[in-house]
């Protein structure tokens, strides 16, 4: 940031805050949302990172609501201090939310060799327990890391939107505690949905992870900045929740 | 923005999603046996092990379907101070909490918050996807909210009586009745095998002086001292038992080691020094807000909410700010970087950036002379503001006079004032007019002259007089702006630029400060930065600083029965063991005084701050000013939280023969109450009842109700009463027959009497006092609202205890989880742009009490107004003086944790965030080539800790930051044995380090005393001297 060199110079409003160099904008093509001709509903979320506090709200409701084993996370905030070498500030704080990202072209599926993974026809990507059998094939496919061998169950586990609260009505868990209301969950067949009004709106900024790799993600962001929607190499991971992967600590 | 991929560090959660799946590759045998899932979609098993939805609403319709095994009831959390309104979800059948999240009534949790009148059932449907509403209305726990229900089913729970075995500390307890508790804590004896104890029937003396020669110390009941924490809604009951009949004086908080620097440099504005009142950001409408030692969305009180608000306010575009803070954290988010900056600042020199901003203002004439002239609030509201300071008001500036540093008088200048009443309240204060008049600042319709140094003539003699805007124009310029730089580290067009931004937004800016303040200069610190409101003059208005709307009282005396007084309760009186009053008055001074050398006295005193916690161990265990013969923890951990207390106190503390009897209430083991004699458990989270109030930062009244929304865990009496907090205190106070509890304790507004034996007596009663508070009272609960709640469960109890036109109202107040002001109240209806709920006094740009207050070491006067002095011990050294930058080259300071707090430590949060390594500065760590990860020790002149670190750039260089939360000893970290059974050990909780157990002794105290502010008595842990060494 550049402050003004003289206290009276240069004292236009918010002169004081310009120059903190936001994230740059996209190079990648914006994600059109696209909207399935059934008519049915398709299951879809907006991340507005903007308002993302880094709380981890999402992240033990969702433990919570799921019971997800000790050191296995369906969502998590994944939280940067960010060296800035263009600006006075030296440095700053970067968060992204991550989860399933029920993807249209999902990666998961076609390596599933008993077909337990498949999309439902409201867009939700699952796993049916029944099938599974903990080859962790998909785990391995994700490029998002969403998926895990859940050890308590031997099953592959992620995010289901919670589907057992949309199909009664009610919102996923870790949307229904986001305190900065960066969650927005709905229906993107329903053009009158607050889904769809906030994609609509922002489209211009609109951003999925990885778009490269085509797998057409039904979670969309705004605020996303590019050197982290793939797996960053941090030098430390310190704060990096345990993963004792016993039984003993409930 | 350059950023090297090795530049980037993750802070947190950043392996999540790798982790797991290489230890559980091939692992193909299916050996999952499903329990009794739920099955719902498609017929496939796709739900894991996810509990049962609590509720159906039909997306097209709205219609609601009630799970009948699930209810979903609205009281308050427990994870941190803030105590948000939640709703929890609970499986009625096992009594287990299921899940949290927010209570959509409460303004704690949601914005806008629902109307009282909203049914419970219309309530739940508003939190579901039917027409969005779910999302417009949504209403949350933060990330710890969701993981405190971990504590209720915690191994580590006191649920039945414990009295140690063995000596104090030694972790091994065994079992005993209530009935026995009782008798033994009320009679005495030789109760350990140690020799005899005094009981409690035998330390109510409220006959006897502590000491003849020293009469104001009071009684010997004085001796039991009550330490707690925060107020969770129930303090008010502990206080009539221990004050007002008990006869106790002695029962202070814990905040004095939390964030009571800022509250007292806040009470120093606000002109009350006791109560301390504070005021917060608009942040609902704010343009511009410098939190200064505060890191909103990230922590604070209120945190959530604040959180809430400010993400909304930047990413809608209205709402910049900027925080000022040695350390970087979740304030900041790189995806708004132009909406909300990091200024990193060096600790305890707040007051310096501050000083300079002001001193900018003064030159650059943006202080808001035109609202500072206002003498009183009737011109001021006349002038179309809503609030007025005493800027104007003339102060004795005569150096040597006896009366420096006090206002002039209308006595002083020929006004009428009755004799008795000379100096006191009715004697108005003096403002100067345009034409050179001398006149009562109470009842002047003009402004006050803000520059009006004169000579009065005082007793015959000329006198020098000043206003308050003088004297803080020359506290300002007593340094250049870039002394003010060179001491904070920060750069002179930024304190410039920060300068000019805040007064850049009309009455729509504010600073504010927490725990940031807690250094060596805490109290000038913060009163530094609540001053910079006072000069744009935003108080009270829509967008600026604000104060909270205030709440409905359980304890009143009425509106329907009286909780607050009753025949025979006692009034305590004498002197703090705090030493929170002034020395002056006490035998010590006249005798000093009366062999002509009345300072320094013995030990520090603190005539202008509230009860200490800090000085409270220190005190009892020396003997100054007295012993305490019984200590009673009540849910409190000081040991733990005050820095450098342990060293000073472990061996005093183990010996019952420096402090006779340690009784604790709580619901778990601490690092303070391993020291107990004896440990009640008491009520934890949801089980408990009680009637919090919002902190700061809520505009509209609110009263949150917590009542067991599940049946509580601890064991019961012979009379079959769940064992708590209250069942305790009415089975002493019966034991000993004391007046308020038993048989016609309370009385209704006709004078019927009622009982008091059970804690459903006194907090149903409290529910009707709330219910009935103000203009109207709440509506009547329906049974369909008692259904859906829980509150089925204690509707019997209602109806049993309460009148049949009460009844129902109580249960309204805790079918909502509380009672609270509409939303659409927050403003003044006739005035819009001024809040509703108003501070009405004047605000004390110069404050005679700290103005006049001698240094009782150094007989020294302090500033009046805000001033910069470097962070000091006790008579005014620097700190630096005696541990120099050449021997402690560093600096510590602590920050709270967006996740962990002092006893979150065995919920999920852990698995999480296990440990807090400390951030160290790459300039730092290079020069110890130290790395990432790498093990390493922190030296302070009060002790030492191994720790880890993480070298990033998000900490002030010279400076090391640690999380708050961390290196317990106790709460899980050690295993208790408890008779026959031994706690599970669990190593992990012991991770990390606790910067207090790095605290600091007051080398001009004799280092037998903590460091604490010289004036608010606070405990000093920002900024101590340290040093890192690899290991």
């Amino acid at each position: 940031m550049k402050a003004p060199s003289s206290p009276l110079v240069d004292a236009s409003r918010r002169a004081f805050l310009r120059g903190v160099p936001a994230l740059t904008a996209a190079a990648a093509v914006a994600p059109t949302p696209a909207l399935a001709n059934d008519g049915k509903h398709q299951w879809a979320m907006l991340v507005d990172v903007r308002k993302c506090i880094g709380c981890q709200a999402c992240t033990v409701s969702c433990i919570q609501e799921n019971i997800v084993p000790e050191g296995s996370f369906r969502t998590v905030v994944s939280t940067y201090s960010v060296k800035l070498t263009d600006s006075d500030q030296p440095a700053g704080t970067y968060v992204l939310p991550r989860l399933c990202n029920h993807c249209d072209n999902p990666p998961c599926i076609p390596v599933c060799p008993v077909s337990a993974t498949y999309k439902r026809e409201d867009g939700i990507v699952a796993v049916d327990g029944d099938r599974c059998v903990g080859c962790a094939y998909c785990v391995q496919a994700c490029p998002y890391d969403a998926r895990f061998i859940n050890h308590e169950t031997n099953k592959a586990d992620k995010c289901t939107f919670c589907a057992h609260r949309v199909d009664a009505g009610l919102l996923p868990a870790c949307v229904e505690t986001c305190v900065g209301g960066a969650r927005i969950f709905g229906d993107i067949n329903d053009p009158n949905g607050e889904l769809s009004r906030r994609l609509k709106e922002a489209q211009p900024e609109l951003k999925v992870l990885k778009p490269e790799l085509e797998t057409a993600p039904r979670v969309f962001y705004i605020g996303l900045d590019e050197r982290f929607t793939g797996k960053v190499e941090g030098e430390g991971t310190l704060w990096k929740p345990r993963n004792l992967h016993s039984s003993a600590h409930g | 923005m350059k950023i090297e991929r090795r530049e980037i560090i993750a802070a947190g959660g950043l392996a999540a999603f790798a982790a797991g799946f290489s230890q559980t590759l091939g692992r193909v045998v299916s050996n999952f046996t499903g329990e009794k899932e739920p099955r719902f979609a498609e017929g496939r098993h796709i739900h894991g092990r996810s509990p049962e939805p609590e509720y159906t609403v039909d997306p097209v319709t709205g219609e609601f379907t009630p799970n009948p095994n699930q209810q979903v009831s609205y009281t308050a959390c427990l994870g941190c101070t803030t105590q948000c309104g939640v709703r929890v979800r609970v499986d009625k059948a096992s009594g287990e909490v299921i899940r949290v999240v927010g209570n959509p009534y409460s303004p704690l949790s949601t914005e806008p918050h629902l109307p009282m009148k909203v049914s419970v059932k219309e309530s739940l449907i508003a939190m579901s996807r039917f027409q969005d509403q779910g999302l417009a209305g949504r209403s949350t726990a933060c990330g710890r909210g969701n993981a405190a229900m971990d504590q209720m089913s915690s191994p580590f729970r006191v649920l039945t009586p414990m009295k140690r075995v063995g000596p104090r500390n030694s972790g091994e307890w065994e079992a005993i009745s209530f009935e026995q508790l009782v008798k033994e804590v009320v009679e005495g004896g030789d109760l350990f095998g140690e020799g005899h104890v005094d009981g409690l029937a035998a330390l109510r003396d409220l006959e006897n002086p502590i000491d003849p020669a020293a009469p104001e110390l009071g009684k010997r009941v004085n001796q039991v001292g009550v330490l707690t924490s925060v107020n969770d809604g129930r303090e008010n009951f502990s206080r009539r038992f221990w004050n007002q009949s008990f006869g106790t004086l002695n029962h202070v908080g814990h905040g004095s080691y939390c964030g009571g620097a800022y509250r007292s440099g806040s009470g120093a504005l606000f002109g009350d020094l006791k109560k301390m009142p504070h005021a917060k950001p608009d942040l609902s409408n704010a343009e511009f807000v410098l939190f200064i030692g505060t890191a909103p969305a990230n922590a604070g009180n209120p945190f959530k909410i604040f959180g809430s608000k400010l993400a909304k306010g930047r990413s809608e575009g209205r709402l910049d700010y900027v925080v000022v803070d040695p350390v970087l954290n979740n304030s900041n988010n790189l995806a708004t970087a132009e909406r909300g900056r990091w200024v990193p600042i060096r600790p305890g020199t707040d007051g310096a950036l501050v000083m300079g901003i002001i001193r900018w203002m003064f030159d650059n004439d943006k202080v808001n002379a035109g609202y500072l002239a206002w003498p009183n609030l009737k011109a001021a509201e006349a002038a179309g503001e809503p609030s007025f300071t005493n800027a104007g008001w003339l102060v004795i500036a005569e150096e040597g006079h006896p009366r420096q540093g006090r206002f002039l008088r209308g006595s002083d200048i020929g006004i009428e004032v009755a004799a008795e009443d000379k100096y006191k309240d009715a004697d108005p204060y003096v403002i100067a007019t345009a034409e050179g008049e001398l006149v009562a600042a109470n009842s002047a319709t003009v402004p006050a002259v803000l520059e009006a140094t004169r000579i009065v003539e005082l007793g015959g003699k000329p006198v020098m007089v000043k206003t308050p805007f003088e004297l803080l124009r020359e506290s300002a310029r007593r340094f250049e702006l870039a002394e003010y730089s060179a001491a904070c580290g920060i750069p002179e067009e930024i304190i410039a630029g920060l300068a000019d931004e805040f007064t850049r937004h009309g009455r729509k800016a504010s600073a504010v400060a927490h725990g940031g303040m807690m250094a060596g200069n805490g109290f000038n610190n913060a009163y530094a930065v609540v001053t910079l409101n006072a000069l744009i003059g935003n108080l009270n208005w829509k967008g600026g600083f604000i104060i909270n709307g205030g709440g409905f009282k359980d304890n009143a005396a009425g509106p329907r029965y009286d909780l607050e007084t009753f025949p025979g309760q006692v009034k305590p009186s004498g002197t703090p063991v705090g030493r929170n009053v002034p020395y002056e008055r006490s035998s010590e001074f006249k005798r000093r005084q009366a062999e002509g050398k009345p300072y320094p006295a013995t030990d520090a005193w603190f005539p202008n701050a509230p009860g200490l916690g800090t000085e409270w161990f220190t005190g009892a265990l020396r003997g100054y000013p007295y012993t305490l013969k019984a200590l009673v923890l009540w849910s409190c951990n000081p040991l733990y939280g005050i820095p450098g207390i342990r060293p000073l106190i472990e061996k005093d503390l183990a010996d019952p023969k420096k402090l006779p009897l340690i009784i604790s209430v709580d619901p778990l083991i601490n690092e303070s109450n391993a020291f107990a004699d004896y440990i009640v458990p008491d009520s934890i989270m949801y089980e408990s009842w009680g009637f919090p109030a919002p902190w700061a930062g809520i505009p509209t009244k609110a009263t949150t109700a917590r009542w067991p929304v599940v049946e509580p865990k601890a064991t019961t009496n012979a009379d079959g009463q769940r064992i708590g907090m209250e069942t305790f205190y009415i089975a002493l106070a019966k034991a000993m027959n004391l007046p308020g509890f038993g048989t016609d304790a309370i009385a209704d507004m006709d004078g019927k009497r009622y009982p008091l034996d059970r804690a459903e007596d006194w907090y149903l009663r409290g529910a009707a006092n709330v219910a009935f508070a103000g203009k109207t009272p709440v509506g009547d609960a329906t049974d369909e609202d008692m259904a859906l709640s829980g509150v089925d469960r204690i509707r019997p109890l209602m109806e049993s205890t309460l009148k049949p036109e009460e009844w129902r109202k109580a249960a309204m107040v805790f079918t909502r989880g509380g009672r609270y002001q509409g939303a659409d109240e927050a403003q003044d209806a006739a005035r819009p742009e001024w809040q509703a709920n108003r501070f009405n006094k004047p605000l004390w740009v110069w404050n005679e009490n700290i103005g006049t207050a001698r240094n009782t070491m150094t007989g020294e006067r302090s500033s009046g107004c805000a001033t910069w002095m470097p962070p000091s011990f006790f008579d005014g050294t620097p700190m630096r003086e005696i541990h120099t930058e050449a021997d402690w080259p560093l600096q510590i300071v602590s920050y709270k944790s967006a996740l962990q707090n002092s006893y979150s430590i065995a919920t999920r949060i852990t698995s999480l965030h296990p440990d807090n390594p400390v951030i160290v500065h790459p300039a730092d760590a290079g020069k110890l080539g130290l790395q990432t990860g790498d093990s390493a020790r922190i030296r302070t002149p009060g002790g030492n800790a191994a720790c880890t670190v993480i070298v990033h750039e998000g900490v002030m260089p010279g400076v090391m930051a640690i999380e708050h939360g961390y290196g317990h000893r106790e709460l899980g970290a050690r295993a208790h044995r408890l008779g026959e059974h031994t706690q599970p050990d669990r190593p992990d909780l012991r991770a990390g380090i606790n910067l207090n157990d790095l605290g600091l002794s007051d080398p001009t105290r004799g280092d037998k005393v903590i460091w604490v502010d010289s004036v608010s008595g606070t405990a000093v842990r920002q900024g101590l001297p340290a040093r890192l060494e690899r290991v």
